[in-house]
């Protein structure tokens, strides 16, 4: 099993989220997250004064699941997520030891 | 379910412990018949007062006068009690938990003298069997203990309660409440009877009844239907106990509870503000009579509450009501309760009913109410308790304690409303209209309650009420746009690409000017702190602002004051290079034309003059032309001010021109006056220059709370920085100050950046 994590620009977060239902992934965790990549947060400039925008607000997504299907559900996040632009985010996969359902008690792939 | 039911349930309890106790006697003495003396069992608490619910403990208190030995009084007890915890009673409809003690006459005593609750559970003592004498002691003890040392016992209980409140949140707001223990529940209301029966003060134990009823009914269904004895009216329980009690849905239930709650807190929070405060107005103590300080027409301050005067509430004083409203948020005080049953009353006989529109004077004296902060919460409450608050804003009745059933919102809608107006206040420094800001606060989910889309029909709702409310056609227009679009930053920032051009164009084509932008910012930002952090954290914070940046850039125009522009009639006059006072009787306030010989420092010279004749500048238009100043005027007047005449003014100003009159100490004398009454906390003023804004002169903007003196305040310090005020437009908006100044060097043309900066430190200075 693995548990696949994305960082994502927040608008973006319906389309992934569609596209995930789409492809059959039934259960996802959402919260929100800061921070900057290669993209080194951003300087604006507002009446005169310039100030920089560290830390860019944007989504963290994790779903757990089976190996068979990992290739196939980060590229359904990465086509979904895209818009070419820098500041697009990032997805990786963790190995994942054990999962267990706390209501059913269920283990490993059932419990996915 | 209902009284009935809880009274037979005690009703059976009693028979079955009086014949329990009747057995225990006859088994201690063998069967022999001996009279009963010198044991009792007695009923305290809830029980005592024939009040049980099916999950409810059966306190009992067994005393005795010691001529039992040790051996013989514990048997005695174990034969009442232990039937009763095995279940082997012939009645099962009476509670299996006991909380019982068994005590003598002294220690009884002794236990309510260290232990409040032991004490507060006397009060309510009834004999069930034995030993009626014994009874009557004890309840005779624990009252006139009670009533003896009730400044020592009802501190206690303020701590008790405030740290009960402090675990169990507020019953009128939480989504899943403990209708006992929470602030404004079942334990609330037996505190209240207690502080009653202490005769410290009088509590009016009827305005709880109806909520004491309710209460008590929904408690006991809680009981039935979950089975349980648990007192949390939890989510999945919601549901059946409205169908059993015949409420419409659980909404409906839930709004009842809120509105019993909030009876009820209301009583507990005045109740101790008037045990805390009686005659402790200095001589108060001595006459018998409060201090009274006259703080406007018909409204003065006594007992640290804001009373209106007797016989102040008339037909010809329809503003009355919001004026005291006003100024008692204003002072940070609260509003008395007699004073608002009093209104109350009035509106009801068509007595001081506001007109349609209302004047100025009301929709200042609102925007003062809600802009006053946390201070505005109590005053508030006070005014929804009487239905004063439907009454001047019938809207408003649709969202009173109405709940909102979602893990988001912590508030009931009209409470989210008045909290969203409570950090609309502490941004009101950031937006150039403060009073629409506030108002698009206290009413942006006015259109909630039904299940069509709340921004489009509070956007319906809003426009006739703003118009009653007295605002013009373009102001109605941004308070109708603002409800409507109440939720478009927050929605935009976190669902739309925010570096897509298109994005910021569909903001823009709601948005017209960047005066809008900044009140749909603050609102989204006090909208979202209001409802908590599941709605608004730093993370959302920062893409609104990232949005609002954005469209902000790609806006052009200016949200500084323009300059006034002048008649032909005041140019020519202007021209003659004398001094000439006008007034005039505009509604409640008067317009005062001045034009005077332009000097530096004018304008200080006229405010401070106006400010000692007891006049208050609601707004000002001043522009120089040619050797004169062109000056408009529109001022209230001071409760017990005399009536301004253009002679006086005329007369004053001549004085003071002259150097003559000692203005700033005066002035400074009458500030000082003002600041013995009491003040509420409120944002620091800002200061903001635009050089770009105009081409001759350099434009100061200072927003500030209104202040005695401030404009004189502002002259001043700009005067005293060599520099020459061109046109100045002054505005208040309810509590708030926007003053606009364009300002010259006295040589003529706009200052140098370090001028304008020191000017604006000079003005940052002043203020502070």
């Amino acid at each position: 099993m693995k548990l696949i994590t994305a960082i994502l620009k927040p608008f973006k977060l319906d389309d992934v989220k569609n596209a995930l239902q789409a492809h059959g992934v039934t259960g996802m965790t959402v919260s929100e997250a800061s921070g900057y990549g290669r993209q080194g947060g951003h300087t604006e400039v507002y009446r005169g004064a310039e100030y920089t925008v560290d830390l860019i607000p944007k989504v963290r997504l994790e779903v757990l699941v089976d190996d068979s299907e990992t290739e196939a559900v980060i590229g359904v996040i990465v086509k979904a997520a895209s818009t070419g632009s820098i500041g697009d985010g990032k997805v990786w996969s963790t190995p994942v030891d054990q999962v267990v359902r706390v209501r059913t008690g269920e283990r490993g792939v059932d419990a996915i | 379910m209902g009284t009935r039911e809880r009274r037979a349930r005690a009703n059976e309890s009693d028979r079955v412990l009086n014949a329990l106790f009747l057995a225990a006697h006859e088994q201690l003495h063998k069967g022999a018949r001996v009279e009963i003396a010198g044991i009792a069992l007695a009923a305290v608490g809830g029980y005592g007062r024939g009040e049980l619910c099916p999950g409810s403990d059966l306190d009992i208190l067994i005393i005795h006068n010691d001529h039992l030995s040790a051996e013989e009084l514990s048997t005695f007890v174990n034969s009442v009690l232990y039937p009763i915890w095995d279940g082997k009673t012939p009645s099962t409809d009476i509670p299996r938990s006991v909380d019982h003690s068994v005590r003598t006459l002294s220690q009884t005593r002794e236990a309510a003298n260290t232990d409040l609750k032991v004490a507060m559970g006397l009060l309510d003592i009834r004999l069930v069997a034995g030993d009626a004498s014994l009874v009557a002691s004890v309840q005779h003890n624990a009252i006139d203990d009670w009533r003896r040392d009730s400044r020592r016992r009802l501190s206690e209980l303020k701590v008790l309660l405030a740290d009960r409140h402090e675990r169990s949140g507020e019953l009128a707001y939480l989504l899943e409440p403990d209708l006992k223990e929470a602030r404004g529940g079942l334990r609330d209301i037996v505190a209240l009877r207690a502080i009653a029966m202490s005769g410290a003060i009088d509590v009016p134990l009827e305005r709880m009844s109806a909520a004491e009823s309710s209460l008590t009914s929904i408690r006991e269904a809680l009981h039935i239907q979950s089975g349980r004895t648990k007192d949390r009216l939890l989510f999945q329980e919601q549901d059946k106990v409205a169908a059993v009690l015949g409420y419409a849905d659980a909404d409906a239930l839930m709004s009842e509870v809120a509105k019993s709650a909030r009876a009820v807190d209301y009583l507990m929070q005045s109740t101790w503000h008037r045990l805390d405060h009686r005659g402790k107005d200095g001589l108060g103590r001595f006459l018998r009579r409060p201090r009274v300080t006259n703080v406007g027409r018909g409204i003065s301050v006594a007992h640290q509450e804001v009373v209106l005067d007797i016989g102040a509430v008339t037909v010809e004083d329809p503003v009355l009501g919001l004026r005291a409203a006003a100024k008692a948020a204003q002072l940070g005080l609260r509003l008395s309760m007699e004073s608002c049953v009093l209104l109350a009353q009035s509106l009801r006989q068509d007595i001081g009913v506001l007109p349609n529109p209302w004047p100025r004077e009301a929709r200042e004296d609102l925007v003062a109410l809600i802009g006053a902060g946390s201070a505005m919460v109590p005053v508030w409450e006070a005014l929804d308790q009487e239905e004063i608050i439907s009454a001047w804003l019938p809207e408003w009745r649709s969202v009173r304690s109405l709940p909102q059933r979602n893990f988001l919102h912590r508030h009931t809608v009209d409470r989210h409303m008045v909290e969203t107006a409570v950090h609309a206040a502490a941004l009101t420094r950031r937006v150039h209209r403060p009073d629409l800001l506030l108002i698009a606060a206290l009413f942006h989910d006015i259109g909630k309650g039904t299940d069509d889309d709340h921004s489009e029909r509070g956007a319906h709702l809003i426009e006739p009420l703003a118009k009653r409310i007295g605002f013009g056609e373009a102001d109605v227009a941004t308070l109708v746009l603002l409800v409507q679009h109440h939720l478009l930053l927050s929605a935009t920032a976190t669902r739309r690409d925010l570096h897509d051009p298109a994005t910021i164009a569909s903001v823009m084509a709601v948005i017209p000017d960047l005066q809008t932008l900044e009140l749909l910012h603050a609102l989204s930002i006090a909208d979202g702190e209001a409802t908590g952090s599941a709605a608004w954290s730093n993370w959302k914070a920062t893409l609104v602002a990232d949005l609002v940046e954005r469209v902000r850039s790609a806006m052009s125009g200016s949200i500084v004051a323009p300059e006034p522009e002048l008649t032909p009639e005041q140019r020519g006059f202007a021209e003659v290079g004398a001094l000439r006072v006008e007034v005039f009787v505009r509604d409640s306030d008067y317009a005062i034309e001045i034009i005077a010989p332009d000097r530096p420092g004018l304008l200080s010279i006229v405010a401070g003059v106006l400010n000692l004749a007891r006049l208050d500048v609601r707004s000002a238009r001043t522009k120089s032309h040619g050797i004169s100043a062109v000056m408009k005027w529109i001022v209230s007047l001071d409760p017990n001010a005399p009536i301004p005449t253009a002679e006086k003014i005329h007369a004053d100003i001549h004085t003071a021109l002259n150097g003559q009159g000692d203005l700033e100490r005066r002035i400074q004398e009458r500030v000082k006056s003002y600041s013995q009454l009491p003040s509420i906390p409120v944002p620091p003023p800002v200061v903001e220059t635009f050089d770009q804004a105009s081409s001759e002169c350099t434009v100061f903007e200072v927003r500030s709370h209104d202040q005695p003196g401030l404009l004189f305040l502002i002259g001043d310090a700009i005067t005293r920085c060599r520099v020459d005020i061109r046109s100045a437009i002054v505005t208040t908006l309810g509590a708030e100050a926007i003053d606009t100044l364009y300002a010259t060097e006295i040589s003529g043309g706009p200052l140098s950046v370090e001028r304008t900066n020191e000017v604006a430190r000079r003005l940052r200075e002043a203020l502070s």
